[in-house]
């Protein structure tokens, strides 16, 4: 018999090792899932019963400004504190009770950098695990993001001012560091810090109901037509490809441009001339020629247009900062009569305020795209650095000589007294030379403003700040868009000099 | 050894308290003073009437049964007197001196055990009554109404009053005897081989009879009281008795195949047996999580919440788990003592059959290894059935762990186990007596 009990030994044995591995496996691999499934109540209880991270906007030269704190209330929680709640909430976003465990827990810098902020991240563990030694309770990291609280602040202000649906975004050119990234209507995320449930789902439903999309971040997720500021790709491709040589090489440009294919025919503001007729490209560019540029889009082809409109950003589904970016779009149009009004920014192309900003870095950083982010910097409690963001090159959009032609052009329109920003932000109104380019999007819809768009950079000679503006039913991309950028380059050069 | 045993009991519940609400718990002393009176009773009882006993066994039940009152004391603290978390509803906030009332119990009936026990072949004798007794314990609760024998859809209870036994406990001790006295007559007759087909000798058609007898009574249980896991763990018991008695494998495929098919018919028939398996393969698929797999996903939660090292005892959220005192004792542990403490655990029990197996391998007599065979292999199962079920590992039944779970009858018929494994260990630890005299040989005398 003793055989038999050595086998069946055996089989307890394996049985043990087996439990033993099963164990491991679920206490060691599967922790995270678990951790993030959906309705996890430990998670959920665990979450204010510690400090998590500050939020803190860090970007340019001036004073850091913490934008989202948690502080100790009562009964040994904490609540989560947003000090300028709607001017940093696109940024910031909200951290809800159901936290992690929702997939509407928690948005924005929350959301994104909800595993440090809450000190659950890997690189935290040894941090952790010293506080679970020591007897301290767990402190999340703090974050440190690239806003300029200066930047930021002028841009909600001169937003809300407006009182349309609007947005801005500021990027450095040099680094991708994005200063400032508004959007009005917005929410209050301290509305989202409640600790009741009831009071949450109350204050979640009437933002989710409200027509004028409290929630929604217009700087990164919501898309406009880019109107004439598309006419800065348009050049680009032709400069790159050699249609045309440089600046002042002449292009067509007649009063009524009626593409091949098509009886309808494109004018230009006011059914004006444009020029003799064949005008020199920077001329067209300054005050914004359509059936010069509508004319030139047919001629550079539909690939090479395609290709510069992605090498800029557009049709990027995959663009992180680290909140997700809605791709901005450029389909391909392969016919002219269609490519024509592509190449002055109508039809199908739609931008993110973002989009806007990255053109305009572009151009300012010598045909460079930078990758945007908006983190600089993570601290652990002990602050010891766990990340620190590198500025990586996203793309070589154009060459430098190419980048220089755009710089040049840009700068005409404000600074050319026929210039479409002449009279908003040229040398009469500030002595910041400012180069932009400025859009006027029909979007469409019968009856209302056009949509206002501005993208520029500044100071010209040496590139600082570059910034996109889109104004939803703005009406002239000069007259709405344009003062918001003025406003937000004052505010961030303001500072440093 | 034992006094360590004691000793980690007492850190425990004194780091609960911590843990908890960074006191001193008030009842300190009366636990470890009682716990600590129960020990050295079990203990002088050894010394006294099983003197060779395996010296392991009793410290390994000690450590288990403490650590199990000091987790049903903190389970039954989370959301009382001023502690975090809410109170768990089937939990009184007597739990843990009841559970240390059943560990006096417990004790006694292993005194007891030990006492009138003094040879494991005394019971031999009983073989057909304790087989008797034991199917009567067994029917008991699918014959008796509802209202007396179902709690929370397992109908394997006597409800007598405000007090309430679970017979199937006992059954098995009872059945492991009958199993053993059964098998010791009979095993020359069942290990007569049959036709040899691959390889393998098959048993003759007309001795698969009391195998067939005992597969068609686990499955009625199975039917009647809804119970897999106990249905499991007796013909698991059965068929590695029959195997360690004939050697043959071949009952040992036949127990697993016939184990397969059972199985798969009450997951086609019984609709409480199609969901268990649908909770193990789909935990977090569509509503599951928050419905029948609940406990299961909480249980897994938690463990995950404890990761490596666990919370520390007193300072994790296990009330977030139904029923976490009993069925799922094991994911507490898991959530508050972490990784480490399972394992710990894990190697505790693993030790513990280990023992029992030795004991049985060394002991001369037949039927006390068989019994103790048997016993330390169901042991082995036990914990494999109800570890594997709360960690997923294979499709969850409702069976205590041993020792740790809250409840008297697991708690005093584990004890019994014991008793029953250290008599045999004593038995198979007894030096030969000293031949007074060799035949044969002259007799020596020593001078001097």
């Amino acid at each position: 018999m003793n055989r038999a009990i050595r086998r069946l030994s055996l089989a307890c044995l394996v049985m043990f090792v087996v439990l033993m591995l099963n164990v491991n496996y679920l206490q060691v691999f599967r922790v995270n899932t678990l951790a993030n499934e959906a309705g996890n109540s430990r998670v959920f209880d665990q979450q204010f019963t510690f400090q998590r991270g500050e939020i803190v906007a860090a970007g340019g030269p001036g004073k850091q400004v913490v934008i989202a704190e948690s502080r100790p209330v009562k009964g040994g929680t904490y609540q989560r504190y947003y000090p300028s709640g709607y001017v940093y909430a696109p940024v910031t976003g909200y951290d809800s009770i159901y936290g992690s465990t929702s997939p509407f827990g928690t948005t924005g810098i929350e959301h994104a950098e909800n595993k440090l902020l809450s000190g659950t991240a890997p690189s935290l563990a040894v941090h952790n695990l010293i506080g679970l030694i020591t007897g301290k309770s767990r402190v999340g990291a703090t974050v440190y993001l690239t806003i300029s609280p200066a930047a930021q602040q002028a841009a909600y202000q001169a937003l809300s001012a407006f009182g349309k649906p609007a947005a801005a975004v500021a990027i450095d050119p040099r680094t991708g560091a994005i200063l400032a990234m508004a959007s009005v209507p917005t929410f209050n995320p301290n509305a989202y810090a409640t600790s009741s449930s009831v009071e949450l789902n109350k204050i979640d439903l009437r933002y989710r109901h409200d027509p004028s999309q409290p929630l929604l971040n217009r700087a990164i997720n919501a898309t406009f037509p880019p109107g004439s500021s598309f006419k800065i790709v348009t050049s680009s491709t032709a400069f790159s490809t050699g249609k045309v040589a440089n600046p002042s090489a002449t292009i067509p440009a007649p009063q009524f441009y009626t593409p091949p294919g098509t009886n309808h025919a494109i004018t230009n503001d006011g059914d004006a001339p444009c020029g003799n007729g064949n005008p020199q490209i920077i001329f067209a560019f300054t005050v914004s020629c359509n059936t010069a540029f509508g004319k030139l889009g047919v001629t550079v082809g539909a690939a090479p247009l395609y290709q510069y409109a992605n090498l800029y950003g557009f049709n990027d589904p995959n663009l992180t900062i680290p909140l997700p970016v809605s791709p901005s779009a450029y389909p391909q149009e392969n016919d002219p009569a269609f490519r024509a009004l592509s190449a002055i920014g109508q039809l199908n192309d739609a931008v993110t305020p973002l989009q806007e900003a990255m053109m305009a870095a572009t151009v300012a950083d010598g045909g460079t795209l930078m990758r945007p982010y908006l983190v600089s910097e993570v601290q652990a409690p002990d602050l010891s650095v766990i990340e620190r963001t590198q500025p990586t090159v996203l793309r070589q959009v154009l060459s430098r000589q190419v980048a220089t032609y755009l710089q040049t052009m840009m700068l005409s329109v404000t600074q050319n007294p026929a210039g479409t920003a002449y009279f908003t932000v040229g040398p009469t109104v500030t002595s910041i030379q400012i180069a932009g380019k400025t859009g006027t999007a029909q979007h469409g819809n019968t009856g209302g403003l056009d949509d206002a768009v501005f993208t520029c950079f500044a100071p010209y000679g040496s590139p600082q700040i570059a910034v996109g503006v889109i104004v939803k039913g703005g009406g002239f991309g000069a007259d709405a868009a344009a003062p918001i950028a003025l406003a937000i380059i004052r505010a961030y050069l303001g500072i440093a000099h | 050894m034992l006094s360590f045993a004691v000793a980690i009991m007492a850190c425990a519940y004194l780091s609960t308290g911590l843990g908890l609400n960074g006191h001193v718990p008030s009842g300190l002393v009366v636990y470890i003073l009682g716990f600590a009176v129960l020990m050295a009773a079990a203990h002088l009882t050894v010394r006294k009437f099983a003197p060779w006993a395996d010296p392991l066994l009793l410290p390994l039940a000690a450590i288990l049964n403490g650590l199990g009152v000091v987790m049903i004391y903190r389970l039954q603290e989370a959301g009382r007197n001023g502690n975090a978390g809410f109170q768990i509803s089937t939990l009184t906030g007597h739990a843990a001196i009841y559970q240390l009332m059943y560990t006096a119990v417990g004790v006694a009936a292993f005194i007891a055990v030990l006492v009138v026990i003094r040879e494991a072949r005394i019971l031999q004798r009983y073989t057909y009554t304790l087989g008797t007794v034991g199917l009567i314990l067994l029917a008991i609760p699918a014959l008796l109404p509802n209202s007396l024998s179902n709690i929370q859809g397992a109908k394997v209870w006597i409800i007598l009053g405000g007090f309430s036994i679970q017979p199937g406990e006992f059954a098995r001790i009872a059945l492991a005897v009958f199993f053993a006295g059964y098998l010791v007559a009979k095993r020359d007759v069942l290990s007569l081989a049959g036709r040899r087909v691959l390889g393998i000798d098959l048993p003759r058609a007309r001795d698969l009879g009391p195998v067939l007898v005992i597969w068609a009574a686990s499955l009625l249980i199975l039917f009647f009281e809804s119970d897999i896991g106990t249905s499991a763990l007796f013909f698991g018991l059965f068929v590695s008795m029959l195997y360690i008695a004939t050697q043959r494998t071949s009952w040992l495929l036949i127990g697993v195949l016939l184990f397969l098919l059972g199985s798969a018919a009450a997951d086609l028939i019984v609709p409480h047996v199609t969901e268990r398996f649908t909770i193990w393969l789909h935990p977090f698929a569509g509503t599951n999580a928050t419905g029948s797999a609940f406990q299961l996903v909480q249980g897994l939660e938690g463990m995950a919440f404890g990761g490596i090292f666990g919370t520390g005892l007193g300072q994790g959220l296990p009330y977030h788990t139904p029923l976490v005192q009993s069925d799922f004792i094991m994911t507490g542990f898991g959530e508050e003592l972490g990784l480490t403490g399972l394992m710990a655990l894990l190697l505790i029990f693993g030790l513990m059959v280990q023992r029992g197996l030795r004991a049985a391998l060394a002991v001369r007599d037949p039927f006390a290894k068989l019994l103790a065979g048997g016993l330390a292999f169901v042991l082995a199962l036990q914990v494999f059935i109800i570890v594997g079920g709360v960690t997923e590992l294979i499709p969850l039944t409702g069976i205590t762990t041993p020792f740790l779970s809250q409840g008297g009858s697991s708690l005093v018929a584990s004890w019994m186990v014991i008793a029953l494994l250290i008599r045999v260990s004593d038995a198979a630890r007894r030096p030969a007596p000293q031949p007074i005299q060799d035949e044969g040989l002259t007799q020596v005398v020593r001078a001097g």
